[in-house]
């Protein structure tokens, strides 16, 4: 069954890709029709998911290139099945926002289809090799559609990309190696241990301290670039600045999550009592982030950049939570993650409809878009309730998730979690400064001349802030995924100073 | 397409004003506006889809300067009776005292036709329409009758003879006879009886500039229907016509009237000579085109900052200025007189505006600019008069007059050098 959610994208790419030319109005719809297709069936998993088990569901197993130790394994659980939905969500989310007459659709529509398999490749796959696989494939999709589609000055973003992520594969990849390897004795002999690197079937209990800090570290820095923690981050700004909106809300709604996932995944649940070792740099660590991430929000001029920012930010507080490890804040984990993306895709979008009408993203040029006959006030709207949701206005999915992000880990690390509930508050500084400078004040008619907006381009974010609102009021919708596997996850992390840990 | 310069012997040197371009289209006869077949096609537009409210605008201040007077609580001061309806024009219909503009005498049809049924397109009760704004904005009168009281001396006399004796002796008679039988008001009015008199100076202000707009009305429908006809070939024409108008009527009484029953109280005679072009059309452009005031809108002003001129006369909130977003920006509040407008559109316009900016959508800023290109135009016939009355003609033989003239016009210009003027935007057809 999670197979449909590789082999569609993967056919959808082959149809798009090679649809007959001169038809290209009609390549946009068939890519949307695939785009729901896949959202559906993702969807319909989530009603097959036993939200009781803590066992692997709808796994399913190959072998397939057995010398090497890498086979078709694949399953999920409460941890990536809300990511693997979050995916196929926002690539219906970027398909439809894309605009209309793009350039070189067939090609453009086929690597979003190769990025969506990479992302739920990686997200179901339950081999260590198969996921860096899948972790590697997304990059080039994303290379072209940053270089191909981007802003100004796209080839240096695409290429800064490139390099760090390629780097955070090759350091992953060492991890991977060196598990496999000195888990199974330290000898060669992995090479004929089939198993070697399924993920089920991987031992770290014979590692000394020093090889499982050292190839934690790894690992952590790694999935660090990805996600991306300071002082890893300085890809972030540029490739989500100058990729397009629509590209923007893959690479932070979903790409990032991909980091933070495979960190908990492979960091957290391999190394357990390394991990509480090292919990409290990785607070720290996670708390700076979240810090740094809002200060340089505030400082931006560019309200794309600040949206980027405010992303490293936010993707802060993921690491606080996986770090204290309790129950409630690794549940706080996930979703921050759900929520994280949702909220980015509704920003990014609605920042890339303001740069296509008034051609500026500069705060010191736009002003009064809530103007009701000139400007573009229900976009303006938008962007208040998405500047909300990040700010974690009750009622809103961002509370949520960092109510109970907060909640879990302050027992923990009450002062990393003090600073990060300061830095919310920053975020709310940011965004104020952001809608009062774009949404608000007067509206000049000698400069605004700006297109409407037409009703098609408002959906996706009408979709994501009733997506927004819903799991803000009811967030257990949100949260009963996920419950059983992250409680189950915490059973082997021991942290020497969870004095109490609470319950939900 | 600028009107053929007039053949005149002497040349000037080019002027190095700022506005050099538009300096020697005036001098050419030409208007502020440049002159394209779409400037004009909007001004007309615009001039009659204003005459039809401005036909209310006059007949409701002279019914509020005459009737309603001092009533401590006007409620029904917008509901103009069968009685103003029916008032006839002295400038329109057969019985007019000058017979130049063809057009009926009383109440225009589509004004009637709209009290009657407004926007919602259905006969509810008057006060039902009312409540619901469905109606003439009166409001937007009363604000440019406000800034002609507020910044008053811009020349002419009639501001000082408010102030006289007499005007006070008139006035105080027609409060006694209004409050007759009313000791409470009466009793009020001897403990503040300037409180009274500066009302009654605003009434006056009310019947100055009713009998102001009485005479444009008829102009306005005039020149909509000689374009009708096919009859103006260019925006120097249309402005030519207002001239003319200007000088023909240039002497029309100015006057304050006060009916009680049957009996007239004159508070400023007819007799005292007051005449509409310096009392009431000068000033009126003056505070309404130029000055007026910061609007209370959504831009806060910085006094201390020097955000508000100091001195009344560099005031520079008018149409000319304006931003005209309707959301109650600066300048005369033109959102409400663009709504009024927006309901008497002409086919053409509505055609033209529909095929820009949004559409029907933003339909009130594109009248909006329309209008403010058409009182640049309206400006420009004024400082054409005023040329023609104090100076030279423009094909005057002199140099040394046409230096004056130039001067003139010069000095004119400069008050639009400050950045806020829109004058550089209407000479682009491509500003709506």
């Amino acid at each position: 069954m999670l197979s449909v959610l590789l082999l569609a994208p993967v056919i959808g790419a082959g149809i798009v890709g090679f649809w007959p030319k001169g038809k290209d109005e009609q390549v946009r719809g068939v890519a949307l029709t695939i785009a729901t297709a896949i959202f559906l069936w993702s969807i319909w998993l989530l009603t097959q998911f036993d939200i009781t088990s803590t066992k692997l569901q709808f796994s399913q197993y190959l072998p397939w290139a057995e010398p090497i130790g890498l086979s078709y394994n694949i399953g999920v659980d409460g941890l990536s099945l809300p990511l693997v939905v979050l995916n196929s969500i926002l690539t219906w989310i970027a398909i439809y926002s894309t605009k209309k007459d793009i350039a070189r659709p067939r090609f453009y529509y086929a690597l979003i289809f190769l990025v969506n398999a990479g992302v739920a490749g990686s997200f179901i796959a339950q081999n260590l090799l198969l996921f860096f696989l899948f972790y590697e494939l997304e990059l080039i999709p994303l290379y072209f559609l940053i270089a191909i589609w981007g802003g100004e000055k796209r080839a240096y973003a695409a290429m800064k990309f490139l390099l760090y992520t390629a780097l955070s594969g090759i350091l992953i990849l060492a991890g991977f190696l060196g598990i496999a390897w000195l888990g199974n004795s330290g000898t060669v002999a992995w090479l004929n241990h089939y198993s070697a690197f399924d993920y089920q079937a991987i031992m770290t209990k014979g590692l000394s301290l020093e090889e499982k800090i050292l190839l934690l570290t790894v690992l952590l820095v790694g999935f660090g670039i990805k996600i991306p923690l300071v002082p890893l981050h300085t890809w972030l700004p540029d490739a989500y600045v100058e990729a397009s909106p629509p590209i923007a809300i893959l690479l932070g709604g979903i790409l990032a999550k991909l980091g933070a996932y495979g960190l908990i995944r492979f960091g957290m649940q391999l190394f357990p009592d390394t991990w509480a070792l090292m919990a409290p740099g990785l607070a720290v660590i996670g708390a700076f982030s979240v810090v740094y991430g809002a200060l340089s929000a505030i400082a931006q001029k560019d309200i794309k950049r600040m949206v980027a920012y405010s992303s490293i930010g936010h993707m802060g507080y993921i690491l606080v939570a996986a770090a204290s490890g309790t129950p409630l804040s690794l549940l706080g984990a996930v979703a921050q993650m759900v929520s994280h993306g949702l909220i980015l895709a509704l920003l990014f979008h609605l920042v890339g409809i303001v740069e296509i009408k008034v051609g500026t993203r500069e705060l010191d040029v736009l002003n009064g878009l809530m103007n009701p006959i000139r400007g573009l006030p229900l976009t303006s709207a938008l962007l208040i309730l998405g500047g909300m949701a990040s700010a974690g206005i009750p009622g809103l999915v961002g509370f949520a998730a960092e109510f109970i992000v907060f909640q879990g880990s302050f027992s923990v690390f009450p002062i990393p979690t003090l600073l990060c509930i300061l830095a919310s508050g920053l975020t709310a500084v940011y965004f104020v400064i952001l809608l009062n400078r774009t949404c608000f004040g007067k509206l000049d008619n000698k400069l605004a001349y700006y297109p409407k907006v037409q009703w098609d381009e408002r959906i996706p974010a009408f979709v994501l802030a009733v997506i927004i609102f819903v799991l803000g009021v009811q967030p257990n919708w949100l949260l009963r995924w996920s419950d059983t596997t992250t409680t189950a996850m915490v059973a082997n992390i021991s942290l020497p100073n969870a004095k109490q840990i609470a319950t939900k | 397409m600028v009107q053929a310069p007039p053949k005149t012997e002497a040349k000037l040197p080019p002027s190095d004003h700022i506005f050099a371009d538009i300096i020697h289209r005036l001098e050419a006869g030409g208007s502020m506006l440049p002159d394209t077949p779409e400037n004009l096609m909007q001004i007309i537009g615009i001039y009659k889809a204003y005459a039809v409210p401005m036909d209310f605008y006059w007949r409701d201040l002279l019914y509020i300067a005459e009737r309603v007077f001092l009533d401590p609580l006007p409620f029904f001061k917008y509901f103009l009776p069968q009685e103003y309806l029916d008032l006839h024009n002295h400038y329109a219909g057969d019985d007019a005292d000058l017979r130049i503009w063809r057009g009926r005498a009383t109440a225009h049809p589509e004004l009637l036709e709209f009290m009657d049924k407004g926007e919602l397109k259905s006969s509810l009760p008057r006060l039902v329409h009312h409540l619901w704004h469905d109606r003439i904005n009166m409001e937007f009168a009363e604000a440019c009758m406000r800034a002609m009281l507020w910044h008053q001396g811009m020349g002419g006399k009639f501001n000082d003879y408010l102030e006289s004796e007499e005007y006070k002796a008139n006035a105080d008679r027609a409060i006694q006879a209004y409050f007759q039988g009313n000791p409470a008001m009466l009793a009020l009015y001897k403990l503040f009886p300037e409180m009274f008199l500066e009302q009654v100076r605003q009434l006056s202000y009310y019947a100055n500039l009713g009998l102001f707009w009485e005479v444009m009305a008829p102009v306005f429908f005039e020149m909509s229907d000689i374009y009708d006809e096919g009859g103006f070939k260019g925006v120097p024409d249309a402005m030519q016509f207002l001239v003319n108008g200007i000088f023909a009527i240039a002497g029309r009484p100015i006057y304050h009237h006060l009916y009680i029953g049957d009996q007239c109280y004159e508070i400023i005679p007819k007799s005292k000579g007051f005449t509409w072009l310096y009392e009431a059309a000068l000033p009126y452009v003056e505070a309404v085109f130029y000055r007026t005031a910061p609007f209370r809108g959504t831009k806060s002003y910085n006094a201390q900052a020097k955000q508000v001129p100091d001195e009344q006369k560099d005031f520079h909130y008018g149409i000319l200025y304006a931003d005209v977003f309707p959301v109650g920006t600066a300048g005369i509040p033109p959102t409400m007189l663009m709504q009024d407008m927006l309901h008497f559109l002409p086919p053409y316009l509505v055609d033209y505006y529909r095929k820009y900016c949004r559409g029907e959508d933003d339909m009130l800023i594109q009248l909006g600019i329309s209008f403010q290109r058409s009182m640049y135009n309206v400006t420009s016939a004024v400082i054409q008069a005023l040329r023609q009355a104090l100076l030279y003609p423009l094909d005057d033989p002199n140099p040394r007059h046409l230096m004056a003239n130039r001067a003139f016009f010069e000095s004119q210009l400069d008050r639009f050098k400050r950045p806020e003027a829109r004058i550089r935007e209407i000479q682009r057809q491509d500003y709506r």
